[in-house]
C-alpha cells in the first residue's frame, strides 16, 4: 500500500486494526460452528445468499442439490462457466458441503427427513406448497425435529391471496414488483418517447439486490429465531417474500402515496428528498456530492469559487433547495463548474477544505463514480481484506468480495469458495449416516443421489 | 404451510424473537438508526440517543418539501418502536450516565466518524470494563482505519454506491451511472450490521464473551455485488452494466407493453423457457439450437436476439396480459409495480406486509412491516417515532432509578435535553400533550 499521511488519531486506528484485521481471522473462533444447516434453494439465490453469510460465520453447511445440479449453477454473464459452475455461484458456494439428494423419489425424501434429525436450520426456495405436496412440509418436519428452523424464501409468500402462485422467484421480477424500480433510471424528457432513449425507463439495480435483501432478512430472521430457540428450545417456521422484503427498502414512498396520494417518479442521479444529493460531470467521468447539512452545502459551493457570486453568505435553510425546480435550477449551474475539474481533483479539494477552507472542518462529500474494476484494485479495499483471494482446492485462486464486516472476537470469513456438484457425497453421506462406497453407488444407481 | 393460518389476526398476541434483550443507538441518518429499528421491530427495548436539541439529522429531511405531521416521513419509516431518550455525550456527566446504560445493555451501536466514540470516552475498552459482554457495532463510510478513515473522509449512501462500483452497474450500458433512488447502501448496510450483531449474540451465548464490531458501507454493498469480482477477475475485463437485463439468468429482463406499461419477467429454467415461447406463439423457439440450452441462451449475441423478440411480442401484449400468461405457462412475471400497487394491492394488506399503525402521537397511518413473518415469535411494527428526548423520564426512572429530582438537576446542568422548538424536533401540533407519555401525563 502506498504511503499516506496518518491521522492525529492514528493510535486509535492502529488499536482497532490490532484487533479486528481480516488477515488474522483465521486465529479466532467462529460464532455459528456449533449448527447445522440444510439449504435446498431451488432458481433462487436469495436462498443461497442466505446460507452463504451463515456458513461464512461457521455453520456447516450442506447445499443439497438434485443430480445435476440446480439451475443456479448456470448463472453466468455471456454463459461463462468455471469448470462445472457460473460465475454467480461460485460466490456463494462459499463455504458450503454440497451434495445431491433426489427429492422426486421417496427414498430421497426420506433420507432427506434424516437430515432434518441432524438440523438446527432448513432454507427453501420453492414456490408454496411444494415441500408440503413432498410430505416434507414444516408441520411434518418439526415432528421429526422440533427445534427445527425453517426458513422459506419465495415470491408470493407462505400465505396471502396469491401465495398459491407457482412461479419461481427471480431477482428482476422481484425488483420489479417492489416497487423500488418504478421511481430509478433516467429521465424521459418531454417530446421524447421511449424508442428515442430506450434508456430512459424504469431502471434496476444491476447486481442481484432483491435476492441479497430477502436473503439477509432471512438470514436476519434465523439468528432472531436462534436466540429464542436458546431460551425456550423451539424452533419455528420463518416466511420472507422477496418483493416485500426488497420493498421494505423503498422508504418514505409508501407514506407518500398513502397520505398524499403522490408517487414518486424517476429524477435521474439527483434526489427527490436530499440536498445536496446526487451525481455530477466531471472532466473524466462523475462524482457524487453529498452535503444534507446546509453548512455542507455552503462549503461545496465554496470549493467551486461561487460561495460570492451565488450569495451564500445569505443561505439560512436548506428548505428552498429541496424543492424540485430549485434542485433542478442548482444542478444545471453546477453541471459546468465540477466539469472543469477530475473526479480525482474534486476528491482532493474536499479533504484540503476540511483542513484548510473557511468553514474548516466542515466539507462536503465528495465520492468519485467508479468501475467496478477500479473498486477491485483500489488498495484502500485490498488493504481492508475486501478482495483477499480465495485458494481453493478445486477452482484455484478465486476473488469473492469478503469481510464485510471486521470482528475483535468471531470475524465472518470465506475458506473454499465453491464445490462442484455432489462433491462432497462421499463425507457427507459418510458423516451422517455412515454410508460407504457401497451403499453410495447403490443409490446412485436408483437415481437418488 | 397451515402455521400462518390467521397469522395477522393473532401475531400481537406473541412475543417477539428478541424479547428481553436492551440495545442502544447513538445513530443518526440512515445507515445508524435503520439497524436497530429491526431489532425493536424483532421485539428488542431499543432506546435512541441523540443529542440535544436538535437531534437525529433525518427529522429534517422530507420529499419536495413534504412533511406527515411536520415530521420527515423517511424519519418515521426507519425509527419505529424505539424509546426516545436526548443525552448530551460532550458532557462528561452524560459519559457516566452512558456507562450506566451499557452496563445494563446488550448491545450498542453508532454511526459516528471514527474515533469520536473514543474521544468521547465511550470507546469500546471504556464500555468493556463496565459490561464485558456488550456487543459494541460501529457503523460508517470507511471503517476504523486504512487510508480513507484515517483521512477522515465523510460518507454517506450517495458514496458508497458511487465508491463501490454499484451505480456503475446500475445503468443501461454506454450510458452514465445511475444512483438508485432508495439509500440502498445505508439501509442494506444497516440490516447486515444486525446479521453480525445476532450472531455475536449466540457466540455469547455459548461463551459469555462479547466483541467490537465495524462495519464500512462501501464494503458491505460490495459483498452483495457478488459476480462482478470473478467476472473481473477470470475475463481481465471490466463488469459492464446491461440495463434492465439480468446478465446471468436469460431471458431476464422488463419490457415496454402494448398499453404503455412495464412487465418484468424471467424464463431460465427449461420448462419456463417452454412457457414463454408457447405464450408467445412460438413454440419452436425452445428448440432452437441458440436457445435451448441456458448456457448457450446466455451468450451476449444469443440472449439479445431472444431478447429482442420478446420485446417484439411484449409490446403487442399488455402488461396484466403478461402476468397473467406467466401464471398460465409457468413462468414468472409481473407488471411493474408502483407505490400505489404497494399501498392497494390485497395481498400484501392480507399478509399484513401493509398496514396501519396504530399511534398515540402520530395517529393511524401507513407503513411497512418488518418483512419477516415467524411462526411462534411475529415481529412487529407497533408504534412510530417520538420528539427529541421524550422518554427521557421514563428511561431514567425504570433503568437507572433516578427521582424527579435528581432527573431535574441533570436537566439543569444541560446533560438531559428536550426537543427544539422546530419541525420534526417537537410534537406534532395537533398532539394533545399527553398521548405516548410514558412515566408522565
Amino acid at each position: 500500500m502506498a504511503e499516506y499521511k496518518r491521522a492525529k488519531w492514528a493510535a486509535w486506528a492502529d488499536h482497532v486494526r490490532a484487533q479486528d484485521d481480516p488477515a488474522k481471522n483465521f486465529e479466532k473462533p467462529e460464532a455459528l460452528d456449533d449448527l447445522v444447516v440444510i439449504d435446498i434453494s431451488s432458481r433462487s439465490m436469495a436462498g443461497c445468499y442466505c446460507s452463504s453469510l451463515l456458513a461464512e460465520l461457521g455453520a456447516e453447511t450442506i447445499r443439497i442439490e438434485p443430480p445435476g445440479g440446480d439451475l443456479v449453477r448456470t448463472y453466468s454473464p455471456n454463459g461463462i462457466m468455471v469448470k462445472d459452475t457460473g460465475l454467480a455461484y461460485l460466490q456463494e458456494g462459499r463455504n458450503k458441503h454440497h451434495i445431491t439428494l433426489n427429492l422426486e423419489t421417496a427414498e430421497g425424501r426420506e433420507l432427506f427427513k434424516c437430515f432434518i434429525g441432524a438440523a438446527d436450520v432448513l432454507i427453501e426456495t420453492y414456490p408454496a406448497g411444494k415441500m408440503d405436496a413432498w410430505g416434507l412440509g414444516y408441520e411434518e418436519l418439526s415432528k421429526i425435529n422440533p427445534r427445527l428452523i425453517m426458513c422459506s424464501i419465495t415470491g408470493f409468500g407462505q400465505f396471502g391471496p396469491e401465495s398459491g402462485r407457482q412461479q419461481y422467484d427471480y431477482d428482476n421480477v422481484s425488483q420489479a414488483r417492489s416497487a423500488v424500480q418504478y421511481g430509478a433510471g433516467e429521465v424521459l424528457p418531454e417530446g421524447k418517447t421511449v424508442k428515442d432513449m430506450p434508456w430512459a425507463v424504469p431502471t434496476k439495480a444491476g447486481p442481484h439486490i432483491a435476492w441479497a435483501v430477502s436473503g439477509t432478512f432471512g438470514a436476519m430472521g434465523i439468528l432472531s429465531a436462534l436466540y429464542h430457540r436458546d431460551i425456550c428450545g423451539e424452533g419455528q417456521a420463518i416466511d420472507i417474500s422477496t418483493p416485500e422484503a426488497y420493498a421494505r427498502l423503498h422508504d418514505y414512498q409508501l407514506m407518500w402515496y398513502a397520505h398524499a396520494g403522490v408517487t414518486a417518479e424517476r429524477f435521474g442521479s439527483l434526489d427527490t428528498a436530499l440536498w445536496l444529493y446526487g451525481f455530477y460531470p466531471t472532466k473524466d467521468g462523475g462524482v457524487f456530492l453529498g452535503g444534507l447539512r446546509l453548512e455542507m452545502w455552503k462549503a461545496f459551493v465554496d470549493i467551486i469559487g461561487k460561495y460570492d457570486e451565488w450569495k451564500a453568505e445569505e443561505w439560512t435553510t436548506l428548505a428552498p433547495f429541496m424543492k424540485k425546480d430549485w434542485q433542478l435550477k442548482y444542478q444545471s449551474m453546477i453541471n459546468p463548474e465540477t466539469s472543469k475539474y477530475t473526479s480525482e481533483e474534486l476528491t482532493q479539494k474536499s479533504v484540503e477544505y476540511a483542513k484548510s477552507g473557511r468553514l474548516a472542518p466542515i466539507t462536503p462529500v465528495v465520492a468519485e463514480i467508479v468501475s467496478p474494476w477500479k473498486a477491485m484494485h483500489d488498495e484502500n479495499w485490498q488493504d481492508r481484506g475486501m478482495f483477499t483471494p480465495v485458494q481453493d482446492p478445486v477452482y484455484g485462486s478465486v476473488i469473492c468480495a469478503q469481510a464485510q464486516w471486521k470482528a475483535t472476537e468471531t470475524p465472518p470469513r470465506t475458506k473454499w469458495a465453491c464445490r462442484p456438484v455432489g462433491y462432497d457425497n462421499a463425507h457427507i453421506y459418510l458423516y451422517y449416516f455412515g454410508y460407504g462406497p457401497v451403499k453410495l453407488k447403490e443409490l446412485q444407481d436408483k437415481g437418488i443421489v | 404451510m397451515t402455521v400462518f393460518k390467521n397469522y395477522v389476526e393473532t401475531k400481537n398476541k406473541k412475543p417477539g424473537p428478541l424479547s428481553g434483550l436492551r440495545v442502544l443507538e447513538v445513530c443518526t441518518l440512515l445507515f445508524g438508526p435503520a439497524g436497530p429499528s429491526f431489532l425493536a421491530e424483532l421485539g428488542a427495548e431499543v432506546i435512541k440517543i441523540e443529542l440535544p436539541p436538535v437531534g437525529d439529522v433525518t427529522r429534517s429531511l422530507n420529499p419536495f418539501g413534504w412533511f406527515y405531521k411536520e415530521q420527515g416521513p423517511m424519519f418515521m419509516h426507519i425509527n419505529p418502536d424505539k424509546y426516545y431518550l436526548a443525552l448530551d455525550l460532550h458532557i462528561d456527566m452524560a459519559q457516566q450516565i452512558f456507562k450506566e446504560l451499557c452496563a445494563k445493555a446488550d448491545v450498542v451501536e453508532f454511526n459516528l466518524r471514527p474515533a469520536v466514540t473514543n474521544r468521547w470516552n465511550i470507546g469500546y475498552e471504556d464500555i468493556k470494563k463496565v459490561n464485558p459482554g456488550i456487543i459494541y457495532l460501529e457503523k460508517n463510510g470507511f471503517g476504523q482505519w486504512g487510508r480513507y478513515a484515517e483521512e477522515d473522509r465523510p460518507s454517506n449512501d450517495g458514496a458508497a454506491q458511487a465508491l463501490s462500483g454499484y451505480a456503475w452497474m446500475s445503468s443501461f450500458a454506454g450510458q452514465p451511472p445511475l444512483k438508485q433512488s432508495i439509500w440502498i447502501c445505508d439501509v442494506y448496510g444497516a440490516m447486515m450490521g444486525e446479521v453480525a450483531v445476532m450472531a455475536a449474540l449466540h457466540h455469547r451465548k455459548r461463551t459469555g464473551k462479547g466483541q467490537y464490531i465495524e462495519m464500512s458501507q462501501s464494503e458491505n454493498i460490495m459483498r452483495a455485488m457478488t459476480w462482478v469480482w470473478p467476472y473481473q477477475q477470470v475475463t481481465q475485463t471490466h463488469a459492464e452494466p446491461s440495463g434492465n437485463r439480468d446478465q446471468c439468468i436469460c431471458p431476464a429482463d422488463t419490457f415496454l407493453c402494448k398499453d404503455g406499461l412495464f412487465a418484468a419477467l424471467a424464463a431460465p429454467a427449461p420448462e419456463e423457457f417452454k412457457g414463454l415461447c408457447a405464450a408467445m406463439g412460438k413454440p419452436e423457439l425452445a428448440g432452437d439450437p441458440r436457445f435451448k440450452e441456458h448456457t448457450e441462451r446466455l451468450k451476449t449475441e444469443n440472449a439479445l436476439a431472444i431478447l429482442k423478440i420478446i420485446a417484439d411480442w411484449a409490446v403487442t401484449t399488455t402488461a396484466d396480459e403478461i402476468e397473467k400468461l406467466g401464471i398460465k405457462h409457468g413462468f414468472a412475471a409481473t407488471r411493474l409495480h408502483t407505490a400505489k400497487d404497494e399501498c392497494e394491492d390485497p395481498h400484501r394488506r392480507a399478509r399484513g406486509a401493509v398496514k396501519e399503525i396504530d399511534d398515540p402521537m402520530y395517529g393511524n397511518h401507513v407503513d411497512h412491516e418488518i418483512p419477516i413473518n415467524m411462526s411462534k415469535t411475529p415481529p412487529k411494527h407497533r408504534w412510530t417515532v417520538r420528539p427529541v428526548g421524550f422518554d427521557n423520564d421514563y428511561i431514567m426512572a425504570k433503568i437507572l432509578g433516578r427521582s424527579q429530582q435528581q432527573i431535574a438537576e441533570l436537566y439543569g446542568h444541560g446533560v438531559l435535553g428536550k426537543w427544539k422548538d422546530q419541525q420534526g424536533r417537537r410534537p406534532p401540533s395537533d398532539w394533545d400533550g399527553q398521548s405516548g407519555a410514558i412515566l408522565r401525563r
